[in-house]
C-alpha cells in the first residue's frame, strides 16, 4: 500500500530585540556563563516580569507577514513543568489567547499552509550534561521567542524543507530573527502521521522535537516516515510519543521518562496584566512593514516580466531586492538591471552569507545610472559588461570610465575622418551601394564601428557616408 | 499623637539619640524574643549603621523625616540583600537575596532602622504562625496563645513593643488577622497600591504588603510611604496619601454591614463590632444593613485559586539555584524531589498538592475556572454595596487568639484552619483595601478586633474613619513586653 | 472522589514525594479539601467576568538593555555550583 505523510510545524523563533522579553538583560549570543543574567531571569523569589513592548511588536510582523488576524486582547499565561533550565519552574507563554490566529504560508506550488497561531515566550537556560553532572547556564534563560504553530498541512518533505526556507527568508526579512538554525534561534518541533494514501482519517503522530538544520529535519522526517509506513505494513500501530532525532545514526528515538508526567496546569499569569492591541496599532506596525518577498516576486515577475527563476533569486534576501528597487528607479526596462546583478554582480558573491550581506561596491545608485546611460543609447551595450566590471572593481562610477566624447558620440572631424577611410578601404561595397544595393551601406557602417571601437552614432554615420558617397 | 510622631520629636529634639534607641530595642528583643519568637534574624549591625547616618544627621542640626530612625520590622518574605530572607521555611535555609524588596528600597530612603526579619507561617500559608519551620510568635497579650497569621512575627514583635511599626503581607488576612489577635492596627491596602517587588509569592494575584503599627496614625504614615508606583511591578498603581484627610469628620458617612459577615461568629466578637458601629452612628455616621450572598463562596473560592497560584510560585524551590538542597540523592529528578519533601513543611506540601490538583486536566473547569468567575461575582457584588456605601464594617477574625497547638490538635478538624479566615478572604478576592483596629477584648483579656472595609484606593476613607474611632474609643491595650517610652 | 491514584499523579506533577505509608491519610486530606473546595459547584450566584484585578492593560517595558549582574552575584546562594555554573550531580 501507498503511504500518504501528514506533517504539521511548531517552530520556535528566537526574536532579535536587544532585551530579554521580562527583564533589561542583553539578548546577545554566547557570553561568560551566567553573566547575562539578573534577579528576574533565574526567577529568584520576589522578582516580577515587566513584558518587553517590542516583543509584541515583533510578534504582530510576524502575524502580519504570514498573513494572521491579530487579536484585539491577548493575555499571558504560566506553562507549568518542572526542570533545571527553567528557573521558575513555568515558563510565561500564552495558551488561549495567542497574539496572531488563522494566516498561512503559500508555497510554490501553489498550497497554501495554514497557521494556526504565533504566541509569544520565554526560552529556557542551557543544561550541559558532563559524566552525568548537569550544568547550568542560565544566559538564555528569558530570550524572548515566538512559537509558530501550522495546521498538519504538509504532505511531503520538499512542502517542509521550503515552508522552513521561506519562514527563514520571512522573519530575516521584516528584521524580527536572524533564523540560524547553527545557533538554536530557529527550531523545529515536526509532527508526523501517515495514512493510506487517498484516506482522510488522520494516523497517530508522533513528534520530532528540537531540529537545528533543514537537512536533518528533512532526514528525520524522511526515517519517521519509513518508520511508521514499516510499523504499519507489518501489523504494528504507532505510538503517540515525543521523539529526538540523533544525527549520528540517522534515527529517531523515545524521549519519554517516567519522570515527566505532561499536564502543563495553565493558567493566567497573575504577575503581568492584558495586552490590547488596537486596530490603529496593527495598522501603524503594518505600514511600517516592508514589501513582502512574495509581493516583490508578483511585481518582478507580472509587471517587469522578469522570469520566475531570476525572481526568486532577487527576492531570496531583503538586501538584494532593495539593491535591486533602486537600481531600476525611473528605467524602462528593468530586466537590464535584473541581467547585471543575477549575472555579473552575483559572480562576485560565493556564498549565501556574502549574498546576504549583499556587500558590492557599486551602489545601486551607481548601477541606475549606469543602465539610463545605456538606455539613452550613450553607452553601448557591448561596453557596459565591461564597464560595469571596472566600476564592481573600484567603486567608482560610470562616468569614469567613459570619456565625455564617448558619451557624446564622435566629433564632426573623426567622424567624416572614418567615412572617408571606410570609402577609400572598400570600393567594391561603395560600388555595390551606388548600383542600388542599400544593403552593402551596413558594410561600410559596420567598418566605420569598427574604427570608432563602437562608440559612433549608427544614425549619424549612416547620414555622414550617403554625403560623402553622394 | 501617634506612636511614630512622638519618637520623631523625641530624636528631633535630642531627647534620645538614635543609636540608643535602637540600643533599647536590641536589648529587649535579647530579652524576649526567647519566648515571644517574633524574630527570626536580628540585625544589630544593619540597625545600628543605619541609627548611626540618622544621629550624625541629627548632630548637623538637619530636620529629619517621620519615619527617619524609627526602629522596625520586616517580614520575612520580603527580601532583603544580603539579609536571610527565610519564608519561614526550611527550603530557604541560608538565602540571601542579591537585591532589596522595593518597599524596603523605599523605606531606606526614609532613613530607616531595621532591626530584624520576623517570624510567619510557612510561606504565609497559615493562620497562627504555627507552621513556621522556626516555631510559632507567641501573642504578647497572652504567651499561651498564638500571634495569629500568617504575619504572627510582625504582629508579636509590634504588639510587644519590639518594633515602633513593621511590615506585613496580606494573602487572606496575614496582616489584618494578626493585627486583630495581637490588639493593634493592621493595614491591607488596595492590590496594586504597593509594590510587590521582593515580596516572596504565596498567590500573587492576591499579595499585598502592608504596615502593621500601634495606632492608626502610624498606619497611614508608613502607608503613605510605601504605596508608591513602581515600574518593577506591572500590577503597580500606587495610591492617594492618606494622613492629610486622617483627621476629617465622618458626619453622613454610611457604613455598611453586611448580614453575611456576622454568620458563624463568635458572639462576643459580634457584640465587640456592632458596639462599635454604635460608637459611629454618635459620631453622625449612618449604619446601614445589608446582604452580600455571595461572601458565602469567597472562602472555597478564595482557597482554590490561592492554592493554585502558590503551587506554581513554589515550583521553582528545586535546591538548584538557592535554598536548601537534598544531602543525598541519585539524579536531577529525585534530588528536586528529595529537596521539595524535605524542604516544606506539611502544611505547604498540602497546598502545593491541592493547587496542583485544581488546576490538572479533567478539574481545571470544575475548580479553577469556576472560581475565576466566582471572583468575578464576588468582585461585582462589593461595586454594588459600594454603590450604597462608603465602607463595610465587619469582624477581622470570628474568634480572638487561638490557643497555642489549637489548630492542628487531634479533636480540631483540619478545615477549621482554613474557615477561620472566612472575614478576611473576600477583601483579597476583590483586591479592596481594609484596616483592622482593635475594638474590645474577650473574657481572658484577648483582644477583639474589627476591620473597616474600603473601595478600591480609598485608603484614606477608612483610616480616617478608623482613626476617628481609636480618637473616640481607644481600645488599644499596652502589653507587659519591650520598650518603654 | 479523590483517589490514590489521583494524589499520586498531582504528587508526580509537584515533585513531592509521598510515602507508601502516608497515602491513604494523604487521600483522605485531601478529599476533605477537595469536598470544601466543591462547595463552589452550589453557588448560585451568577457568575461574572474576571480578566484581572484592577483591570489593567499594556503595562510594558522599554527595550532598553541594563547592565546585568557579574556571575559570582547570580551564583551567590547557590548550592552547587563550578566553572561559573550551577551544578547538580549526577548523586550525592
Amino acid at each position: 500500500m501507498k503511504y500518504e505523510l501528514v506533517a504539521g510545524f511548531e517552530t520556535h523563533v528566537e526574536l532579535s530585540t536587544e532585551t530579554k522579553i521580562f527583564c533589561s538583560c542583553t539578548t546577545a549570543f554566547g557570553g561568560d556563563p551566567n553573566t547575562h543574567c539578573c534577579p528576574v531571569c533565574i526567577g529568584l523569589p520576589g522578582t516580577l516580569p515587566k513584558l518587553n513592548e517590542k516583543v509584541v511588536e515583533y510578534a504582530i510582523m510576524a502575524g502580519l507577514a504570514t498573513n494572521c488576524e491579530i487579536a484585539g486582547i491577548a493575555k499571558m499565561d504560566r506553562k507549568n513543568y518542572c526542570y533545571p533550565d527553567l528557573p521558575k519552574a513555568y515558563q510565561i507563554s500564552q495558551y488561549d489567547k495567542p497574539l496572531c490566529q488563522h494566516g498561512y504560508i503559500r508555497l510554490s506550488n501553489g498550497r497554501k499552509i495554514r497557521i494556526l497561531r504565533i504566541h509569544i515566550e520565554e526560552d529556557a537556560g542551557k543544561l550541559i550534561h558532563n559524566h552525568g553532572d548537569t550544568y547550568v547556564d542560565y544566559n538564555r534563560g528569558g530570550v524572548p521567542l515566538i512559537e509558530i504553530v501550522t495546521e498538519p498541512d504538509f504532505r511531503s518533505i520538499d512542502e517542509a524543507k521550503e515552508y522552513v526556507e521561506r519562514l527563514q527568508q520571512t522573519m530575516r526579512w521584516i528584521g524580527i530573527s536572524d533564523c540560524r538554525m547553527q545557533e538554536g534561534s530557529m527550531r523545529c518541533d515536526v509532527n508526523i502521521s501517515v495514512r493510506p494514501e487517498g484516506s482522510e482519517k488522520l494516523g497517530t503522530r508522533t513528534e520530532i522535537k528540537n531540529m537545528n538544520s533543514i537537512t536533518n529535519i528533512a532526514k528525520a522526517m524522511e526515517y519517521e516516515y519509513e518508520r511508521q509506513c514499516e510499523l504499519i505494513e507489518s501489523g504494528g500501530a504507532v505510538v503517540q510519543e515525543t521523539l529526538r532525532y540523533d544525527d549520528a545514526t540517522g534515527t529517531t528515538s523515545s524521549m519519554r521518562s517516567k519522570e515527566d508526567a505532561h499536564d502543563y496546569r495553565y493558567f493566567r499569569e497573575p504577575d503581568l496584566v492584558t495586552i490590547a492591541v488596537p486596530r490603529e496599532r496593527v495598522n501603524e506596525i503594518e505600514a511600517r512593514l516592508p514589501e513582502l518577498p512574495g509581493q516583490k516576486f508578483t511585481r518582478y515577475t507580472q509587471t517587469f516580466e522578469i522570469p520566475e527563476k531570476d525572481a526568486a533569486q532577487l527576492t531570496k534576501y531583503r538586501s538584494i531586492a532593495e539593491y535591486f528597487d533602486q537600481a531600476i528607479e525611473g528605467l524602462k526596462s528593468p530586466k537590464t538591471a535584473s541581467n547585471f546583478i543575477i549575472g555579473q554582480i552575483f559572480r562576485r558573491l560565493e556564498t549565501e552569507a556574502d549574498k546576504e550581506a549583499f556587500d558590492v561596491r557599486t551602489t545601486a545608485k551607481q548601477l541606475n545610472e549606469m543602465c539610463r546611460l545605456l538606455e539613452a543609447g550613450k553607452l553601448k551595450n557591448n561596453l557596459a559588461k565591461k564597464t560595469l566590471e571596472q566600476m564592481l572593481d573600484t567603486g567608482k562610477p560610470v562616468t569614469e570610465f567613459i570619456s565625455e566624447s564617448d558619451m557624446a558620440g564622435l566629433d564632426e572631424n573623426t567622424l567624416t575622418e572614418y567615412c572617408q577611410n571606410a570609402i577609400n578601404a572598400m570600393p567594391a561595397a561603395v560600388a555595390d551601394y551606388k548600383g542600388g544595393k542599400e544593403k552593402a551601406l551596413m558594410a561600410i557602417l559596420g567598418n566605420v564601428m569598427k574604427q570608432s571601437r563602437g562608440r559612433a552614432d549608427a544614425a549619424a554615420v549612416t547620414a555622414k557616408l550617403k554625403e560623402l558617397i553622394g | 499623637m501617634g506612636q511614630i510622631k512622638r519618637i520623631h520629636e523625641m530624636l528631633q529634639s535630642g531627647a534620645i539619640t538614635c543609636t540608643e534607641l535602637t540600643q533599647k530595642y536590641l536589648t529587649e528583643i535579647e530579652n524576649s524574643n526567647k519566648e515571644l519568637n517574633a524574630y527570626i534574624t536580628v540585625t544589630p549591625d544593619v540597625a545600628l549603621a543605619q541609627a548611626k547616618a540618622v544621629d550624625e544627621k541629627l548632630a548637623r542640626g538637619e530636620e529629619i523625616g517621620l519615619l527617619e530612625g524609627i526602629p522596625m520590622t520586616l517580614k520575612d518574605n520580603i527580601s532583603t540583600k544580603g539579609i536571610l530572607t527565610s519564608c519561614a521555611s526550611k527550603i530557604l535555609t541560608g538565602y540571601k537575596p542579591i537585591y532589596d524588596a522595593t518597599v524596603y528600597e523605599l523605606l531606606q530612603k526614609e532613613g530607616v532602622v531595621m532591626l530584624g526579619k520576623t517570624n510567619m507561617d510557612e510561606f504565609a500559608m497559615g493562620s497562627s504562625c504555627e507552621t513556621s519551620y522556626y516555631g510559632g510568635a507567641k501573642n504578647p497579650h497572652n504567651t499561651d496563645h498564638v500571634s495569629g497569621g500568617s504575619s504572627g512575627g510582625v504582629a508579636s514583635a509590634v504588639g510587644g513593643n519590639l518594633a515602633v511599626y513593621g511590615l506585613g503581607s496580606d494573602t487572606g488576612g496575614s496582616i489584618r488577622q494578626p493585627a486583630s489577635f495581637c490588639g493593634i492596627v493592621g493595614l491591607k491596602p488596595t492590590y496594586g497600591a504597593v509594590s510587590r517587588y521582593g515580596l516572596i509569592a504565596y498567590a500573587s494575584s492576591f499579595d499585598q504588603i502592608g504596615p502593621i503599627t500601634h495606632d492608626v496614625e502610624d498606619a497611614a504614615i508608613v502607608f503613605d510611604a510605601i504605596a508608591k508606583y513602581d515600574d518593577r511591578d506591572s500590577t503597580s498603581r500606587g495610591s492617594e496619601p492618606t494622613l492629610p484627610t486622617l483627621h476629617d469628620e465622618i458626619k453622613g458617612m454610611k457604613i455598611g454591614i453586611a448580614n453575611q459577615y456576622l454568620n458563624g461568629v463568635r458572639e462576643d466578637v459580634k457584640a465587640a463590632v456592632l458596639e462599635a458601629a454604635k460608637s459611629y452612628e454618635e459620631m453622625g455616621a449612618e449604619i446601614v444593613y445589608f446582604d452580600l450572598p455571595e461572601l458565602e463562596f469567597a472562602l472555597p473560592c478564595y482557597y482554590i485559586l490561592a492554592m493554585a497560584e502558590a503551587s506554581s510560585n513554589l515550583g521553582r524551590y528545586d535546591g538548584i539555584r538557592y535554598g536548601y538542597k537534598a544531602e543525598h540523592y541519585i539524579g536531577t529528578h529525585d534530588m528536586i524531589c528529595r529537596t521539595r519533601s524535605e524542604g516544606f513543611g506539611k502544611e505547604v506540601r498540602r497546598r502545593i498538592l491541592m493547587g496542583t490538583y485544581v488546576l490538572s486536566a479533567g478539574y481545571y473547569d470544575a475548580y479553577y475556572k469556576k472560581a475565576v468567575n466566582l471572583r468575578g461575582a464576588i468582585v461585582e457584588a462589593f461595586d454594588r454595596a459600594f454603590e450604597k456605601v462608603d465602607v463595610i464594617l465587619a469582624p477581622t477574625a470570628p474568634v480572638t487568639a487561638f490557643k497555642n497547638g489549637y489548630l492542628f490538635g487531634e479533636e480540631t478538624d483540619q478545615l477549621e484552619q482554613y474557615l477561620s479566615d472566612i472575614c478576611t478572604v473576600p477583601v483579597n478576592t476583590a483586591g479592596l483595601p481594609a484596616v483592622s483596629i482593635p475594638c474590645g477584648e474577650d473574657s481572658e483579656g484577648l483582644p477583639i478586633g474589627m476591620q473597616i472595609i474600603g473601595k478600591k484606593f480609598d485608603e484614606k476613607t477608612i483610616l480616617n474613619l478608623a482613626y476617628k474611632y481609636e480618637e473616640k474609643e481607644d481600645k488599644f491595650k499596652e502589653t507587659k513586653w519591650g520598650v518603654k517610652l | 472522589m479523590v483517589t490514590r491514584e489521583d494524589i499520586e499523579n498531582i504528587a508526580l506533577l509537584s515533585k513531592l514525594f509521598v510515602d507508601e505509608k502516608d497515602l491513604d491519610s494523604l487521600t483522605e486530606e485531601m478529599q476533605k479539601i477537595v469536598s470544601f473546595a466543591d462547595t463552589i459547584n452550589n453557588a448560585e450566584v451568577r457568575t461574572g467576568e474576571f480578566d484581572n484585578i484592577n483591570n489593567l492593560s499594556n503595562v510594558f517595558r522599554a527595550d532598553e538593555v541594563l547592565p546585568s549582574l557579574p556571575s559570582a552575584e547570580i551564583l551567590k546562594n547557590a548550592p552547587e555550583q563550578a566553572e561559573d555554573h550551577f551544578l547538580v550531580r549526577k548523586r550525592a
